[in-house]
């Protein structure tokens, strides 16, 4: 649904973003990570034709972006980040506008406004004036315009930036019940965000991209040898118990009761290490593989990137 | 077309959605108001004693009165336009609303179009004001309804010519402050320029050591520039035609002004993809 081929958007002579190219499947939802200022909104901006590339191409559903800017438009919803409204207008009558510019026919807009409310959660609010809307109500407003005219392809800013949590959660779940129906690609730097609703990360970092795969592969590997073990009991008899066991490479303490053991090679020590403790009265209250999270993925991959440069 | 229509009625609904449509429409209506009552009293007096003023006989009701009143309403545009033309594009840039109309199916022509449909209507409500006073001319005198007609039509011609200009000028900039005050700027620049003009004398003197073909290239030139201070200001196109005579080299003008203004919106905004 979404073809991006080295896309590079300069602003003088500053990189904004330089060779970004990815694809997105129909139905997936992707998340863009990135620190802030990494270039998310503007590869973003680019795809739904309001800034030009600089070089390189961007296709969504079939058409190049800059060939057929509007056939791009009527398949596509976007919620730019800060969703900027017209203060002066009603919910549903800025809906009901969209609505008539996105071509939704005069009978059935009032049918299409009420879906896109409901769906957005934002229903009772239709009389309500955009300016005294909350932060969290907008955010629906803009989401809500985005979802008019049901377009294939979904593009969101920041979706949920100065949301409170219980927002947050709503939000979240909102968008995932749309992978259903649409391609969903949406940026955050909210690291959590992505591991809840995205089945692939692209993490952009300075302009570029710095690791594209699905959640599956990237928290994948590392560590994964690695046990957390938590025990009563003294310190040093416990690390030598640990240490004795077969199939150990390294035992430390990490915190008061905490400890990390790696097997040999990757082998997977658990029950031995299970046993062994529960026979030395140890007091064993807790066992589990250390995972790698999305934050050490993303932490280790930005830290490469920036010590290829420096 | 049926998007610019859409963008029109937006953008003419959130007008009357704030105060300054009410502002506008009620600013104008006082001013030319007053001018009505001004230019029918002194037009009284000179009728009731017309060697007092230096006519022998009654003046030309259609000449001394009716025009210059159609003019005056046109010219208090150079005050009220800059109100109505400087929200258009503008606005939106500043609001960030640009992206909502830029990433939604719009062409760029349903923008200018929708944008400057909707100042025409912003126009026609104006229009509306006058035409008021055009029917308590035509119930008290003489003056034939179509004279009075063809002069709303140069009012609405002529301040349609003053909102290309602004919405061009509300193109170029984001902020509104500055896309008023520069459309002011070019229209009592241009104003002040009319006013001149009358005073130019046809030719000028040119210093006789200088070679003959410089001295007629000087004349040219000096002839071009007073033929451009004549013709370039948008109300000295509207004198004769107030008077109810159709004079086809007049609204060829307001047309010719206002294509050349959109023509150079569509620029305006265009100049997004190669500005960086």
């Amino acid at each position: 649904m979404i073809e991006v081929n080295k896309l590079t958007k300069l602003y003088g002579t500053v990189a904004a973003i330089e060779d970004v190219s990815f694809e997105v499947a129909q139905g997936e939802i992707i998340g863009f990570l990135g620190p802030n200022g990494a270039g998310k909104s503007t590869t973003m901006r680019i795809l739904t034709g309001f800034t030009p590339a600089t070089s390189g191409s961007a296709k969504v559903a079939g058409f190049h972006v800059e060939d057929h800017p509007v056939e791009v438009k009527r398949r596509l919803g976007y919620m730019p980040e800060n969703v900027p409204l017209y203060p002066e207008m009603l919910v549903t009558s800025f809906l009901s506008y969209v609505a008539e510019v996105k071509g939704v026919p005069r009978r059935e807009r009032k049918k299409e406004v009420d879906r896109v409310m409901e769906r957005s959660g934002l229903q009772g609010m239709g009389k309500r004036i955009l300016r005294n809307l909350s932060k969290g109500y907008r955010q629906r407003v803009g989401l809500a315009q985005a979802l008019i005219g049901n377009p294939p392809v979904l593009i969101l800013d920041e979706p949920t930036v100065g949301l409170d949590p219980k927002q947050i959660i709503e939000i979240r779940q909102m968008i995932k019940s749309l992978a259903e129906e649409h391609t969903v690609l949406l940026s955050t730097h909210i690291l959590p965000e992505v591991s809840m609703i995205c089945e692939r990360v692209i993490i952009i970092n300075r302009g570029r991209i710095v690791a594209q795969d699905t959640m599956k592969n990237l928290t994948r590997g590392g560590d994964e040898a690695a046990l957390e073990v938590e025990a009563g009991g003294v310190t040093e008899t416990v690390l030598a118990v640990l240490r004795g066991v077969e199939g150990v490479e390294k035992a430390d303490r990490i915190g008061p009761g905490r400890y990390v053991v790696e097997g040999k090679d990757g082998e997977d020590v658990r029950e031995a290490v299970s046993a062994v403790l529960v026979s030395n009265n140890c007091h064993l209250t807790g066992l589990q593989r250390r995972a790698r999270t999305l934050e050490d993925v993303f932490v280790s991959v930005v830290a490469a990137d920036r010590g290829v440069e420096s | 077309m049926r998007n610019a229509w859409a963008v029109c009625k937006r953008e003419f609904a959130s007008f009357f959605l704030t105060p300054v449509g009410y502002i506008i429409v009620g600013t104008y209506a006082a001013i030319s108001g007053l001018g009505f009552a001004a230019s029918f009293i002194k037009f009284c007096q000179i009728t009731m004693a017309p060697s007092e003023f230096g006519y022998e006989g009654i003046p030309d009701f259609e000449e001394l009165m009716l025009s210059q009143f159609l003019v005056f309403c046109g010219q208090l545009m150079l005050f009220i336009g800059p109100l109505i033309t400087m929200r258009l594009l503008a606005e939106e840039r500043n609001r960030g609303t640009m992206e909502l109309l830029l990433t939604h199916p719009l062409r760029d022509r349903d923008i200018v179009f929708g944008k400057y449909l909707a100042s025409l209507g912003i126009v026609t409500v104006l229009m509306g004001v006058v035409a008021v006073y055009l029917m308590i001319i035509g119930q008290y005198t003489e003056v034939e309804p179509a004279v009075l007609v063809f002069g709303l039509v140069t009012v609405f011609l002529m301040s349609a010519a003053f909102m290309s200009l602004g919405l061009f000028v509300s193109a170029l900039t984001g902020s509104q402050i500055t896309a008023a005050i520069l459309t002011f700027a070019l229209w009592f620049i241009s104003y002040i320029l009319g006013t001149f003009a009358d005073n130019l004398p046809e030719a000028v003197s040119v210093p006789s050591q200088w070679a003959g073909a410089l001295q007629s290239f000087a004349l040219f030139v000096y002839g071009i520039f007073r033929q451009l201070a004549i013709e370039l200001p948008l109300d000295g196109h509207a004198e004769q035609m107030t008077q109810g005579i159709f004079e086809p080299a007049d609204i060829a003008y307001y047309i010719l002004f206002i294509s050349l203004f959109l023509f150079l919106t569509f620029r305006a905004l265009e100049s997004r993809k190669w500005r960086a």
